[in-house]
């Protein structure tokens, strides 16, 4: 009966004809990675170097490619079928909570499989280089892979049990892998080598990365590189932390599979307004702009789809945007005056760093959530079909959405504001860097925004335009930086200089100086490439809605 | 109830014209030459199978699809180079909620409201007149999608009158709703139409559309098969009439059948249920050869309480236009079936 699960799940996920253009995209990818740095001349180093970073440059291409394609699959699995009504019928079969559990994570794992499948033959042309050991190099990578995998797979499925919305699931689902992957690898970086309960944090955090593990294992150095010496258990660190967690987040997610998902009354739409006044008050203070208080009319003067877009999402709505920007702006203060008091010896740009990651952390995670469902969710829930027999006219309503993206973001740009404020007080001769670093992150939101909603537009469901948003806005992200870490050694300045120039997080980082982007120069490079890409995607997107709008 | 015939509303004055509509998708035809009238303040109930072309040709009224051929006009505005102003002239409710998360039904309806550029003051009391109308007054800080799906329907009902349109198209209306709901529903459309909407509105559910519609289109295969009152429309199916005989035993009813079959036309269709008492039959005599049949029925010693006719209704109606149809399809279907063998 599993088997009957396994077949189902992967039928469905491969008879796709998305899928087939994904096979085909991969294998491309991983010869251009080999091909990239392909030996050109007849000489040979018997030393295995040339390998070894052709090695490193197809590790760390592997991983990101996991990372970016895997978890949409386990983040939709449950919360679609439960849409749809099959998880009832499943869950009324004599499959069971577990075998419904590891038919889905089979699946999943079987398409990971596939998708590492697909890279063995650019694995053997770089074993056929020399230079490599079939166990330790190459088995121990697909090794690392298939554990990411495994604990990506099942925290997606843990997700998906307890989202409302296939969007949300994606949502919340790269955003736990990005801040497994990614933000672990903070305090690790800039707390290493000090002797305090914030450096042992670090260094726990740094086994759930399995960027971590990958660095180890392809001998490019530490997170940093400070020339301090790189662990070298991180990968058991990683495998058995990963290994821990999934088997915690596998039972709880069949702990999940039964009634109780579907044991909801439907909301009765409760209104501060009418509770009592001890009650309005605690939620006043609570939420500051309670989302349960009775709204006013939409005014004349304000267009009509912003407001519907912010009343219609759980997180677009106002309570949150203030909380995210208290958050931003305690934060951005306390690092600035962590430095002022000299209780962290980073320097202003390592702390202006922090804040540009930070910032754009943010921008990555939170504007292809808000700006890629823009249209598919009007065409599924069909509201499209409704706006489209209202007076509204197309420039108006793409407006509207734009609108209800770029007031958040602004928000959130300005909500570090005054760290900045206080960074050019300590240090004047930085008020141009910081101009630029906010002229960057604006671009960045700008363009990330224009970009998503483009991506978005072309799909008709919301899950596949948010994935195809995240993957499209985070390989602009995170391909060049891959480039950056191997530089000098196989890339040279200029071509590290040239992929960064197109990376939006980069230029901010030069910007401020940050250790390790002091010595690239990409303004103004990015800000055409961040504007000539923005101007393109807005034409996509204005093409797409008329194109969806046309009668039939 | 008030019959359609009754309801003072009905005017001379044609408001939705549709003349020789055709819409084709390469080889397939949609809609082929859809011509009807419909008066102000009438109701039109546009019935068929599944894939008849019914919301193809309201799709085309409400400017979301582009006819092949022919004309569209709503109150003289033609649906396909004016379709900024046939949107106020029109309210149209598709046969799918398009609801939107976390949305309250008194914010839902402000947006649509807002949409048509209604100012907020007159809007606000917009909003309470049609939730009063519909009858969703006591849901107006209830989540859309929390609805049930009678709810929803009133909801939609209520946002496609919020513009105040002259004309409201409804696309399956009482579809998926319960008894109850249905019945409230139909009142609904019976008190628009007396304020003088002119309404279009498809459904499934013939008694439905028989007892509220002044006009009755049929449509099969993207063809206009009747149209007309459902009283005429019966008229055109009538050319046999069924008439129903009770009888005091059940013992007779098979002697019955056999004199009923040797005084009406030879292979006329006879049917007999012992269990009600009761033959019918279908016949095209006229009046005074019914009476003949009587008359012979009793001489035979049938003990006869009643003999009427039986009046054709939509459904029956709606079936003898679908059928032959049916039967072309599945015709030509068995014929290339057995070339491709």
């Amino acid at each position: 009966m599993l088997n009957a699960m396994v077949m189902r799940e992967l039928t469905t996920l491969m008879r796709r004809r998305r899928m087939m253009a994904l096979q085909c995209g991969l294998v491309a990818l991983f010869t251009l990675l080999v091909a990239i740095r392909w030996p050109t001349d007849a000489r040979m180093a018997l030393t295995g170097t040339r390998s070894q970073q052709v090695f490193q440059l197809f590790g760390y291409g592997l991983l990101v490619t996991l990372l970016l394609i895997l978890p949409v699959f386990p983040a939709t699995s449950i919360i679609r079928e439960k849409k749809q009504g099959t998880l009832a019928l499943l869950l009324n079969t004599p499959l069971g909570p577990w075998r419904i559990f590891f038919g889905k994570l089979v699946a999943v794992l079987s398409l990971a499989g596939i998708i590492l499948a697909m890279s063995f033959p650019a694995a053997s042309a770089c074993y056929a280089m020399g230079g490599l050991s079939l166990y330790g190099d190459l088995w121990r990578v697909y090794q690392l892979l298939m554990v990411a995998a495994l604990l990506y797979a099942v925290l997606g499925l843990l997700v998906s049990t307890y989202s409302n919305s296939i969007d949300s699931a994606v949502r919340m689902t790269y955003g736990l892998v990005l801040g497994l992957s990614v933000l672990t690898l903070g305090p690790h970086y800039f707390f290493q080598g000090t002797k305090s309960y914030l450096a042992d944090l670090g260094e726990i955090l740094y086994g759930f990365s399995p960027f971590g593990a990958m660095m180890s294992l392809t001998g490019a150095g530490d997170v940093g590189s400070k020339g301090l010496i790189t662990k070298t258990e991180v990968l058991g660190q990683f495998t058995m932390t990963s290994l821990v967690l999934s088997v915690i987040a596998g039972v709880w997610t069949i702990s999940r599979l039964n009634h109780t998902i579907f044991d909801q009354a439907r909301s009765q739409g409760t209104i501060s307004d009418d509770q009592t006044q001890s009650v309005r008050f605690f939620r006043r203070l609570f939420f500051l702009v309670d989302p349960q208080r009775r709204s006013s009319n939409i005014s004349s003067f304000t267009n009509p789809v912003m407001v519907k877009e912010f009343r219609c999402r759980r997180f677009g709505r106002l309570h949150w945007l203030l909380r995210l920007v208290a958050i931003c702006a305690v934060l951005s203060l306390g690092l600035t005056y962590a430095t002022t008091a000299g209780t962290f010896d980073w320097g202003v740009e390592t702390i202006g760093g922090i804040m540009v990651v930070m910032q754009v952390a943010l921008l990555a995670l939170i504007t292809p959530s808000l700006s890629a469902g823009l249209m598919s969710t009007e065409r599924e829930s069909r509201g499209w079909q409704l706006l489209q027999t209202t007076p509204m006219s197309i420039p108006r309503i793409v407006w509207g959405k734009l609108l209800s993206v770029i007031l958040p973001l602004m928000l959130i740009l300005c909500a570090t504001l005054p760290g900045y404020v206080v960074m050019v007080y300590i240090e004047p001769g930085m008020k141009l860097q910081v101009q630029r670093v906010v002229i960057c992150l604006a671009a960045m939101a700008v363009f990330a925004m224009l970009l998503s909603a483009a991506v978005g537009s072309l799909f008709k469901r919301t899950a596949a335009a948010t994935a195809a948003a995240y993957g499209v806005l985070l390989s602009i992200c995170a391909l060049p930086l891959l480039i950056w870490l191997g530089r000098d050694a196989p890339f040279g300045h200029k071509t590290v200089e040239a992929a960064l120039s197109v990376n939006p997080i980069a230029a901010a980082l030069s910007v401020i100086r940050m250790p390790g982007f002091q010595d690239y120069s990409l303004i103004p490079a990015n800000w055409w490439f961040l504007g000539i890409g923005s101007i393109a995607s807005l034409l996509v997107l204005l093409a797409q809605t008329y194109r969806i709008s046309r009668p039939q | 109830m008030t019959n359609p015939q009754q309801r003072e509303t009905v005017k001379d004055i044609p408001v939705v014209v549709l003349e020789h509509l055709t819409k084709q998708y390469g080889s397939f035809t949609a809609l082929n030459d859809l011509t009807l009238t419909l008066n102000a303040g009438q109701i039109l109930g546009l019935i068929g199978p599944n894939g008849a072309g019914k919301t193809t040709a309201i799709k085309i009224l409400v400017g979301l699809i582009r006819p092949t051929s022919g004309t569209a006009k709503i109150d003289g505005v033609d649906c396909v180079s004016d379709s900024a102003k046939i949107k106020r002239l029109v309210g149209y409710m598709p046969d799918t909620f398009g609801s939107y998360d976390n949305m309250r039904v008194r914010e839902y309806l402000d947006f649509f409201g807002a949409t048509f550029g209604i100012a907020p003051r007159i809007r606000a009391k917009r909003i309470s007149e049609v939730m009063e109308t519909t009858g969703t007054e006591y849901m107006k800080d209830r989540f859309v999608e929390s609805l049930s799906h009678g709810m929803q329907q009133r909801v939609g009902l209520a946002r496609t009158l919020l513009h105040d349109p002259k004309v409201l198209i409804l696309d399956e209306p009482v579809n998926g709703l319960d008894p109850q709901a249905r019945i409230e529903m139909r009142d609904l459309l019976i008190q628009l139409a007396k304020r003088g909407k002119t309404l279009l509105v498809t459904s499934h559910i013939l008694p439905e559309l028989a007892r509220i519609c002044d006009r009755v289109a049929i449509m099969t295969h993207g063809k206009l098969r009747a149209f007309g009152t459902v009283d005429e429309i019966g008229r055109q199916v009538s050319q046999q009439r069924t008439i129903e005989s009770q009888l005091v035993s059940a013992d007779q009813v098979s002697n019955a059948a056999n004199i009923i079959r040797q005084a009406i036309e030879p292979g006329a269709d006879v049917v007999e249920a012992p269990d009600e008492a009761i033959v019918r039959f279908r016949t095209a005599l006229p009046e005074s050869e019914l009476g003949e049949v009587l008359t012979r029925l009793i001489q035979g010693g049938i003990r006869v309480t009643q003999f009427r006719e039986v009046q054709t209704d939509l459904e029956e109606a709606f079936m003898s236009f679908a059928r032959p149809q049916e039967a072309i399809v599945n015709k030509s279907a068995t014929v290339g079936g057995a070339a491709h063998a």
